[in-house]
């Protein structure tokens, strides 16, 4: 019995060896799989939400077809978006994919092109404006003092109100 | 501008991020803050696009129901344009 289990380990082996191959790479597609499918159910959230409001604005009906139907095509243009960003990123000899990829991505239509450079702008201003906020919090703790923590409170206060 | 949420406004940062990554060739490849918010708002700019574009169509055939008949017209031109 002893010596039987270790020789059909021998074809098993392969067989296992294969199974486990396979069963490894569908436990990965089957992540994959399930991975798709709750993104592609985020995407249809998103994308009936945003046709709510479309459909609000122009007084129209969408149908659960077309809903599905632009979820499906958004969720497919992702793809390209993704392959183009990483192409962008890697031709600017960078690992990771930066609002400039993404301007280059909207570059086929001007009023695309001209509204996404307006929201990345818009971002830079306000991540500056985190940073000084930062700076300003950082300085006056290093101030350590109750005094000057008030004083910089108020300060702050003032200019919440002049704002 | 500050909406994170993705439900009313848009696409969520860590849908967008997963997105992106699940196409990626290189395990390697990031996307910064900054181009997931960008992107975000591309596909927003897509979505509403497409529905609007649909709408105009089944409106123009005098409908008031969008139908997927009106996407399947407006897709190709709508690809093309992004």
């Amino acid at each position: 019995m002893a010596a039987a289990r270790p020789r059909p380990a021998a074809p098993g082996g392969k067989r296992r060896g294969a199974s486990s191959g396979g069963a490894m790479e569908a436990a990965g597609g089957e992540e994959r799989q399930l991975l798709i499918q709750r993104l592609k159910a985020a995407v249809h959230y998103t994308v009936g939400c945003l046709c709510q409001d479309v459909a609000e604005d122009k007084d129209m009906q969408f149908s659960k077809q077309t809903i599905a139907a632009i979820s499906e095509i958004t969720f497919r243009q992702c793809e390209n978006f993704a392959k183009d960003l990483e192409m962008f990123a890697r031709h600017a000899k960078r690992s990771t994919v930066t609002a400039e990829d993404v301007k280059l991505l909207a570059r086929r239509s001007n009023s695309l092109l001209k509204y996404i450079t307006q929201k990345s702008e818009e971002l830079v201003s306000s991540n500056m404006e985190q940073k000084e906020r930062k700076k300003k919090k950082s300085s006056s703790a290093k101030a350590g003092r109750t005094a000057e923590e008030q004083e910089a409170a108020v300060a702050e206060s003032e200019d919440s109100n002049m704002a | 501008m500050e909406e994170r949420d993705g439900g009313a406004g848009g696409f969520r940062k860590e849908t967008v991020d997963r997105l992106l990554r699940l196409h990626f060739r290189d395990g390697r490849t990031r996307v910064n803050g900054d181009a997931l918010l960008l992107t975000a708002e591309l596909l927003k700019v897509f979505v509403r696009e497409a529905a609007a574009r649909a709408a105009r169509q089944a409106r123009a055939e005098d409908l008031e129901r969008v139908d997927i008949e009106h996407v399947e017209k407006v897709l190709p031109q709508l690809l093309l344009d992004f």
